[in-house]
């Protein structure tokens, strides 16, 4: 970018890029990727936890926690390479530039193929109850995992070798859109039947008031899951489409001026994950309990 | 893109060539100037777009919390309701005397006898179930009157467990706690529609594969 050959009437009304600082992203990238830790050993760790629905959250943690440790680590070169200590046009630095890319691109595909994977298995086990367990075998949920790991792998790959095209920004695209009209389909639908059998429960006598106060509660819920997902995957989307459409357009320069916020709210919503699908769940809070005491014990036992 | 000029002499060949670099920006700048809007106008509809959305969505599924209406056969799944909560009530009163154990085959062998119960008592129940069938299973009604009893059980069964959350005692919540499952959500202050957000609910797998070839062949 050359200052001097812009015209000096064109600077200040110019919409410079919003800068955010590393320190942010280290620090969003952190709380991430503890976590997400957090979330994999409690899975692992407890054998109640090795079921579908789990395997599936467990699978959403592994990939933001990849993507938190690439972000963190590319936040560390940026540090060096500020300090003086990285030539950021090295051949080494580029390829270590384009792999951690990579790993970002296949875990952003790969959250949203958890996402999706998490709502699927749970209408499933709503509308199919009783042949889940036979649609859901633990040989289906690996292969299904794999999949979406060679599948995520692949496209990451690809996506960064060959990001100039548009075909890959139509991608991310299109398969934004298709998740978000998915998930907003099998979450309502799973509303709607669970107010259909609340309403008759609350139709027979002796019911409590408390109905309402739990309908209001399951659309808050619903509300935050699909907003959250929304807020944070729609403005990089938009950015993408912007910068197919209308590169020159001086109002969607402004909106690209803001790219490294839509990438902050990007790795935030890997910090918020946790928080909606797995934190919800009594098993794992109780897993946490059971494993924060049983090394405080261990430690008091240490100290006795 | 690069520009070369060829000097005017093309007599004497002395390569005056000038070679320069244009970048988009030089030769179009982007214009601020003239704007009609603001230039955040991209960034701010955008925000305002997506908080009307969430909102409108909040308040779609809050209306439909509000004004679901009373189902018109509402006394008839009462009674049936009833009836299986003797089901419940039987084996819950046989099992709080054991007290919580918390091992497999005991609960495993009381869900089964208590998906039996629930399958006779349906089986009793005879052609009455056809509407219920329907309105339960949401038109899947191809399948067959009996898949259609089956997959009700199992949502009355969920709706079951959802009631006795406020009514029985945790023993019998705990009955459903099956290990190795996805744990039931419904022994927690959350509310019923978090159903959908928690664990799935009752899945009984030991009992259900006998049970459903007896009732599917």
């Amino acid at each position: 970018m050359n200052p001097s050959a812009e015209s000096p009437s064109s600077i200040h009304t110019d919409c410079a890029e919003v800068q955010v600082p590393g320190q942010v992203f280290l620090v969003i990238a952190v709380a991430s990727l503890s976590e997400n830790l957090l979330v994999i050993v409690a899975v692992i760790k407890n054998k109640n936890l090795h079921s579908p629905m789990y395997c599936f959250i467990c699978n959403l943690a592994v990939f933001n926690t990849i993507s938190s440790f690439s972000k963190a680590l590319e936040n560390i070169l940026l540090l060096f390479k500020d300090a003086g200590r990285l030539n950021s046009r090295g051949p080494f630095e580029l390829k270590i530039d384009d792999i951690m890319d990579s790993l970002l691109c296949m875990c952003f595909l790969g959250s949203i193929f958890s996402i999706l994977a998490i709502a699927v298995d749970r209408y499933i086990s709503i509308f199919h109850a009783l042949r889940y367990h036979m649609l859901m075998t633990m040989r289906r949920v690996l292969i299904i995992l794999f999949t979406i790991w060679v599948l995520c792998g692949t496209s990451g790959a690809l996506m960064v070798g060959f990001f100039e095209a548009a075909t890959v920004k139509i991608f991310f695209i299109v398969l934004f859109f298709t998740a978000l009209l998915l998930i907003l389909l099998l979450y309502v639908h799973m509303f709607l039947l669970a107010r259909h059998h609340a309403n008759r429960i609350a139709s027979m006598p002796g019911a409590q008031a408390q109905h309402r106060k739990s309908g209001l509660r399951g659309a808050l819920t619903l509300t935050i899951l699909i907003g959250v997902f929304v807020a944070c995957w729609a403005p990089f989307s938009l950015h993408l489409l912007i910068m197919m459409i209308c590169p020159e357009n001086p109002y969607c320069e402004c909106y690209r001026s803001l790219f490294q916020l839509h990438v902050v709210l990007l790795v935030s919503h890997a910090v918020i994950d946790p928080a909606i699908y797995a934190f919800r769940s009594v098993e794992l809070r109780n897993t946490y309990k059971k494993m924060l005491l049983s090394s405080a014990s261990r430690i008091c036992k240490r100290c006795a | 893109m690069p520009r070369f000029q060829l000097s005017n002499s093309t007599s004497v060949p002395n390569h005056n060539y000038e070679w320069s670099y244009e970048y988009y920006d030089d030769e179009e700048p982007v214009s601020f100037e003239g704007l009609k809007a603001h230039r955040y106008s991209i960034v701010i509809g955008f925000w305002v777009g997506l908080a009307v959305f969430v909102i409108f969505m909040f308040f779609v599924l809050t209306l439909l919390t509000k004004t679901g209406a009373p189902h018109p056969e509402a006394a008839e799944p009462y009674e049936k309701r009833m009836r299986l909560t003797s089901c419940a009530d039987g084996l819950g009163r046989q099992r709080e005397t054991d007290g919580r154990t918390g091992l497999s085959r005991p609960l495993l062998e009381e869900s089964r006898s208590l998906f039996h119960c629930y399958i006779n008592e349906e089986e009793r129940e005879g052609g009455r179930a056809a509407t219920d069938a329907g309105a339960l299973t949401h038109g899947r009604s191809g399948i067959g009157n009996s898949r259609g009893q089956v997959e009700e059980v199992g949502l009355v069964v969920q709706n079951m467990v959802l009631e006795s959350r406020a009514e029985r005692e945790a023993a019998l919540l705990a009955h459903f706690n099956i290990p190795n499952f996805v744990n039931s959500e419904l022994n927690s202050a959350l509310g019923d529609e978090d159903l959908l957000l928690g664990d799935p609910p009752i899945i009984m797998e030991e009992a259900r594969p006998r049970c459903t070839h007896h009732i599917i062949d």
